[in-house]
This record gives C-alpha cells, structure tokens and sequence, in this order.
C-alpha cells in the first residue's frame, strides 16, 4: 500500500466511515508498521486534543447586550400607541440622572411626590373603584414558578403567582389603591428577589431589600 | 494496538424535535415583533457561536464582537431563515462569514508553504516548559498556525462535531471536498502540534 493511501485509511478510521471489517483490517494494517502507528497515534492525539478543548466562559452580560443592540421594531401606529401605553419601563440611573429627575419631579409636583421615581414596570389602565390595575413583570427563564409578595397579599407565596410568557418573562396584573407598598419576587417558591427594576429599594431589616411601589391615580 | 485508544467517539449533536419545534415557535415570534423572544436563542447559543469565533480569530475580545454581530445579523435576517432549517445552521454560517470578515481585515492570509517557516520561527524558546493549565492557549497558538479555512474545518468538525453533511450547509461547500479538506487539516495541525510539542506527553 502506498503513503497516501495509508493515510486516506487513517483519516476515514478517524471519522468512523470504516464498515467494521474495513476497521478491523486497517487497525491490523496500521498495527504492523511502526511508522504507520506512530503516525496514526500522533493523528489521533491531536484530533483528541481539539476535541477535549474547553469552552471558553462567555460574559455574563452578553444576552442583554444583544438584546439592547438589536434593531427595533416598526410596527403600526396602534401597535406604537398601545406599546407606548404598556410597555414595561426599564430606565438605567445614574447619580447624575438621579439629581436631574428629582430636581424635575420636586419642581412639577412641589414635592409632594417625594419618593415617586418609581421604575417598577407600572400599568395603569384606570382607576376603578379607586384601584389602579398595576402590572409586575420579572425576567427569569430558568424559573419554573415566581409569585408576587407583597404588604398587598400579606406577603403570600402562594396567592400572587405570576404567569409565563414566552421568553421567561414573568408578569402579573393586580388591582391595587394608592399608596406605597413593599414587594418582592419569590421564585420557585423559596429564592426571594428584590426587583432589579424597582426605583426604591428599603431594607427590610433581615438583610434584604423589598422593592418599594408608588401606586397613584394619575 | 488496544481499540481505546482511537478517537471514534461520536458527539451527538442531534437536538431533539421539541427543541426545533420551539425554537421555530421562537422565530416566528420574533418576526412577529416580539423581539424579547430571542433572548432564548442567544442564551441557548452564546457558548457556541463565542466559542466559535474565539477559535477562528484567537482574540476574546474580537470574538465577543463578532459573537454580538453574529446574533444581531440573524435577528435582521430571520425573515429569511427557512423554517425547515436549523437555527444553529444558519448561526454557524453567519458567524463563520463574520470572522473570515475579520480576518480579512486584520491580517494577510499565510500560504501553506510559509507555515512551516513560521511555526519554526515560533520555536525559538525550547526551555518553555507549558503546562497543562495552558492548554487552552496552546491549542490556539497552534489554531493560529493553521490557514483560516483549515482552521474552520477543524473547528466546525472537531470542536462542534458536526458531520460533513452538516459543514456542507454551514460552508456550501460540497461534502466530498470537506473531506479532503479536513484531511489536510488534521495533518498540517498534527505537524504543528508535534513541531510546538504540544503533543508530547
């Protein structure tokens, strides 16, 4: 058998093309020549090699700087309307945005709304009987379950379940009057999450945060 | 010679029905505007397609940007994704386009004559004793050795085992050609790694 031909054998035993009488003759035929096996052995290990390479970690901010890099949408003009209406709000602050807001909002409201930077994603689609129907939303995939505790449900584990939507986005409607209420996020029954998109935060005093809402009749 | 020590492992990449059922569900929703719908896709494939990239441009930084440009190019494209198609199909195809991009861009390509001037020009520092911590580095050194379109080979049938059938679709190049492609592959990369002793030991 002549060198190429030794070596088209090599490779198609190497990607496993060999019918097993093809594979038993070529293992018996590369056995026999020192060179042969040599060479075969030194294939082998380098195809191990690439093969056996660890994964490189990827960032941990890597979806959401996809996610915030994709190109918008342009849907209709009711499509705009209605999302401008009740998309969920997510504002990033800094210090500096933080002054300007508050310097705003003390200047509309007199400061009667002291503590109303709230970020939280917030419907409100009317006051009915004084309530105002306040819309949560949490982001998280891997969850099998997330309900919503709060001073509302007493801080029930059970009575807010949230309900899935596609992307693992967590929401839940519930009527609420005005005022300032304490809440987190409870997933899968037993992990308490403090709202990464909450405005206001206050300890509870056993070492977490619960995410403060302002619910006001606009 | 014992029959363990050939490298015939199979990895099986078939993703199962549900997944492609979903992940078609996934793309329809996003061309109907639901945009946060894709966030499953790039967290399903962000390893693969970064990983990809790093292999093929051997800079994490580069390969983080073509990674980003890669699911940002699908996304606009998916009108044009064939839903009988493997999304992972297609991410390879677009990702592997991006980094020969790249590569165009950043450095002259090297024929396959210089490369065993180059690789002995690397030799110049035999007390290196490179430990087993280094792997990752090494195999990318010697990566780096290899012309891009060995390297993509390598990459696509080796690091992602995926079959030639499959590279077919990813590079459109005919699955015969791959093969000899490959083959040629192996041996310039086994020549590397033996001259680099990165296969010692």
């Amino acid at each position: 058998m002549d060198k190429d031909k030794d070596r088209e054998l090599m490779h198609r035993l190497l990607d496993g093309e060999l019918s097993a009488e093809e594979q038993r003759d070529a293992l018996r035929r590369i056995g026999s020549d020192p060179a042969l096996k040599e060479e075969f052995e030194l294939l082998a290990r380098t195809v191990r090699s690439v093969e056996e390479a660890e994964r490189v970690p990827v960032e941990g901010s890597f979806v959401s700087e996809v996610m915030a890099r994709l190109p918008g949408q342009r849907p209709g003009t009711a499509r705009r309307l209605r999302d401008f209406l009740f998309r969920d709000r997510v504002l990033r602050w800094n210090v500096a945005w933080a002054a300007v807001a508050l310097a705003l909002v003390l200047l509309v409201t007199g400061g009667l709304f002291l503590t109303a930077n709230r970020l939280t994603p917030v419907v409100a689609t009317n006051s009915a009987g004084n309530t105002v129907l306040t819309r949560f939303t949490f982001h998280d995939p891997d969850a099998e379950a997330v309900s919503l505790a709060g001073d509302f449900n007493r801080w029930s584990v059970k009575e807010g379940a949230m309900k899935r939507k596609e992307g693992g986005l967590w929401t839940i409607e519930i009527p609420l009057k005005p005022g300032t209420y304490n809440y987190m996020f409870v997933v899968d029954g037993k992990v308490w999450v403090t709202d990464p998109e909450a405005g206001v935060y206050r300890d509870d005093g056993f070492g977490n945060r619960n995410s403060i809402i302002r619910v006001s009749t606009l | 010679m014992r029959s363990e020590t050939f490298p015939l492992g199979f990895r099986l990449m078939d993703r199962n029905d549900a997944e492609l059922a979903e992940e078609q569900s996934i793309v329809r929703q996003c061309i109907g505007g639901r945009q946060e719908a894709y966030a499953v896709l790039v967290r399903r494939y962000q390893e693969m397609v970064y990983n990809v990239a790093y292999r093929m441009v051997g800079d994490t930084e580069a390969a983080k940007d073509i990674a980003q440009e890669s699911f940002i190019s699908a996304y606009s494209g998916l009108r044009g994704f064939r839903s009988d198609a493997r999304f992972s199909t297609w991410l390879y195809r677009i990702v592997m386009n991006k980094c020969q991009d790249h590569l165009r861009k950043e450095r002259p390509h090297v024929p396959v004559e210089e490369m065993a001037e180059s690789v002995a020009s690397t030799r110049n520092n035999p007390e290196q004793e490179l430990r087993r911590s280094q792997t990752i580095a090494r195999l990318q050194s010697a990566l780096d050795l290899l012309p891009a379109g060995y390297r993509e080979v390598i990459i696509l049938k080796h690091m992602e085992g995926l079959s030639y059938e499959e590279m077919e679709k990813v590079l459109g190049v005919k699955a015969g050609a791959l093969k000899v492609k490959t083959h040629r592959a192996r041996e310039m990369l086994k020549k590397v790694m033996k001259e680099e002793g990165i296969l010692d030991g």
